[in-house]
């Protein structure tokens, strides 16, 4: 299920072949460059995933300036220990934006950050890393999103971008807990198999 | 699957979602954290879960990073670098930022957000308010201090000037002269000033015989209640019959009827001994 970044670009004639080559990098490359202090190879991968690190963070927030600040820290976060994020954490992508949002909403709740960045592992379905393949899975999972039941939608909406917990999310729309938690559950499983089929 | 043998606790997949998401209360958390683990299966649920959330995340409106962001982040990377070359300087010019080594802090890194716009005003409203209050207050302690100056410099005339009139009243040489009708042979008198409302009385005597090295003079309050005689103080004269009583202690709102002069035992007496020598209402 893990799937190692490999997003080759067609070269740029205009620019150095140094840079074409950071350019088209893996992340993991990217990474060990990062750890050698290459301000360029940063430069890459914030290019490269800055826009959903920070839409993420905005979509939680509701406030750009809050959400540049964690844009900021969470690629700073990398730029201290890249180590941080090892190969058997998925793609790079997934990863950064699953941190942003865990930390937007850590702002969002006013309280300190609550996990550390290394417990974060996940196994991505998909390549993030190409911005072709990103755009098609973002179609994909709006669709899905789109057409789940009313009520999944909005308890997963309530649950992952506001922040709530189920007994917040009971206590808000009056259903049980446990209907709280299968629709979760539910949701989830209805974008998983979207994806894979 | 479970790498240490021992049957781990069980996950319900919606914990484990709720988990991935920091979306059950604490000590729930804190309970599928250690089932966690030692649960190798469960770890890769989770992984997968993250992985789905993920997507999730993805399904954002997708928003270009702000103009500029990576320039900022650029001088504060360099920052870091500084601060981990020297730490002591960046310590001086920076706050902690790691919890151990891993650690977020969300701190401002824009120029840009409306609380730096705000705040300086805030800041500086703050403190012409504060800066109008203190000015207000020490105006008024001004304003005190002044009044307690002028009322310490009365007590201190009024006080030099009883000062004085006890020392007159006390000097051992002074003259004391009773006027009297002429050839009528001197007699003994005493004199007595007293305040009921602050239980202070001055009494002064003159031609009082002497008296046995064992007795004294003692003054007595009568009351105008018509309580028992209160015992003012003994005294014994000197070589040439003075005597006098300053500020005995007294009780305090005591109006007397009277006063009386007895002879007592140097130690004094709480009940006066007839006869009385001297009396006066």
């Amino acid at each position: 299920m893990f799937e190692s970044p490999s997003n080759p670009k067609p070269s740029d004639n205009r620019t150095s072949s140094s840079e074409t080559e950071i350019r088209t990098a893996d992340d993991t490359a990217m990474l060990t460059r990062i750890g050698q202090r290459d301000e360029n190879a940063m430069e890459a991968v914030f290019r490269r995933y800055s826009g959903p690190v920070y839409s993420v963070a905005l979509r939680v927030l509701r406030d750009s300036g809050q959400a540049e600040d964690v844009l900021q820290e969470v690629f700073l976060q990398l730029w201290r220990k890249p180590t941080a994020f090892a190969q058997n954490r998925g793609s790079l992508g997934a990863w950064l934006v699953v941190i942003a949002r865990n930390r937007a909403i850590d702002v969002l709740r006013r309280r300190k950050p609550s996990d550390s960045v290394e417990d974060v592992v996940l196994a991505s379905p998909v390549n993030v890393a190409d911005e072709a393949e990103r755009n098609t899975v973002m179609q994909k999972v709006r669709g899905v999103i789109a057409n789940l039941p009313e009520e999944q939608r909005k308890t997963l909406h309530l649950a992952y971008f506001e922040g709530l917990s189920h007994t917040e999310i009971a206590s808000r729309t009056g259903d049980p807990l446990g209907t709280v938690k299968t629709r979760i559950r539910q949701a989830l499983i209805t974008l998983r198999k979207a994806l894979e089929a | 699957m479970n790498e240490t043998g021992s049957n781990p606790a069980p996950i319900s997949p919606e914990d484990l979602a709720l988990y991935a998401i920091q979306a059950l209360p604490g000590d729930e958390m804190a309970a599928v954290s250690a089932a966690l683990r030692d649960n190798t299966q469960a770890q890769q649920d989770l992984a997968r879960v993250q992985g789905d959330f993920a997507l999730l995340a993805l399904s954002a409106d997708q928003q270009p990073a702000p103009a500029g962001a990576f320039d900022r982040l650029r001088a504060r990377m360099r920052e870091n670098d500084q601060t981990a070359a020297n730490p002591v300087a960046a310590s001086a010019a920076r706050t902690p930022v790691q919890r151990a080594d891993m650690a977020f802090e969300i701190a401002p890194a824009r120029r840009r957000s409306k609380w730096t716009i705000i705040t300086p005003w805030a800041i500086a409203a703050s403190l012409a308010i504060a800066c109008s209050i203190l000015g207000y207050r020490v105006s008024s302690m001004n304003d005190e201090l002044d009044g307690s100056s002028r009322l310490v410099s009365n007590l201190a005339a009024k006080a030099s000037h009883a000062q004085q009139v006890l020392e007159v009243l006390n000097a051992p040489d002074a003259q004391r002269v009773t006027l009297t009708a002429t050839k009528i042979p001197p007699v003994p008198t005493a004199h007595t000033v007293y305040l009921a409302e602050r239980g202070a009385l001055v009494m002064e005597a003159s031609h009082l015989k002497p008296v046995p090295a064992d007795k004294a003079y003692e003054l007595w309050v009568i009351p105008s209640s018509g309580g028992a005689p209160l015992p003012a103080g003994t005294f014994r004269p000197n070589s040439e019959g003075y005597a006098s009583l300053v500020l005995p202690r007294l009780p305090s709102g005591v109006p007397a009827k009277a006063f009386g002069i007895t002879i007592e035992n140097v130690a004094g007496a709480t009940t006066p001994t007839l006869p009385i020598i001297l009396s006066g209402e």
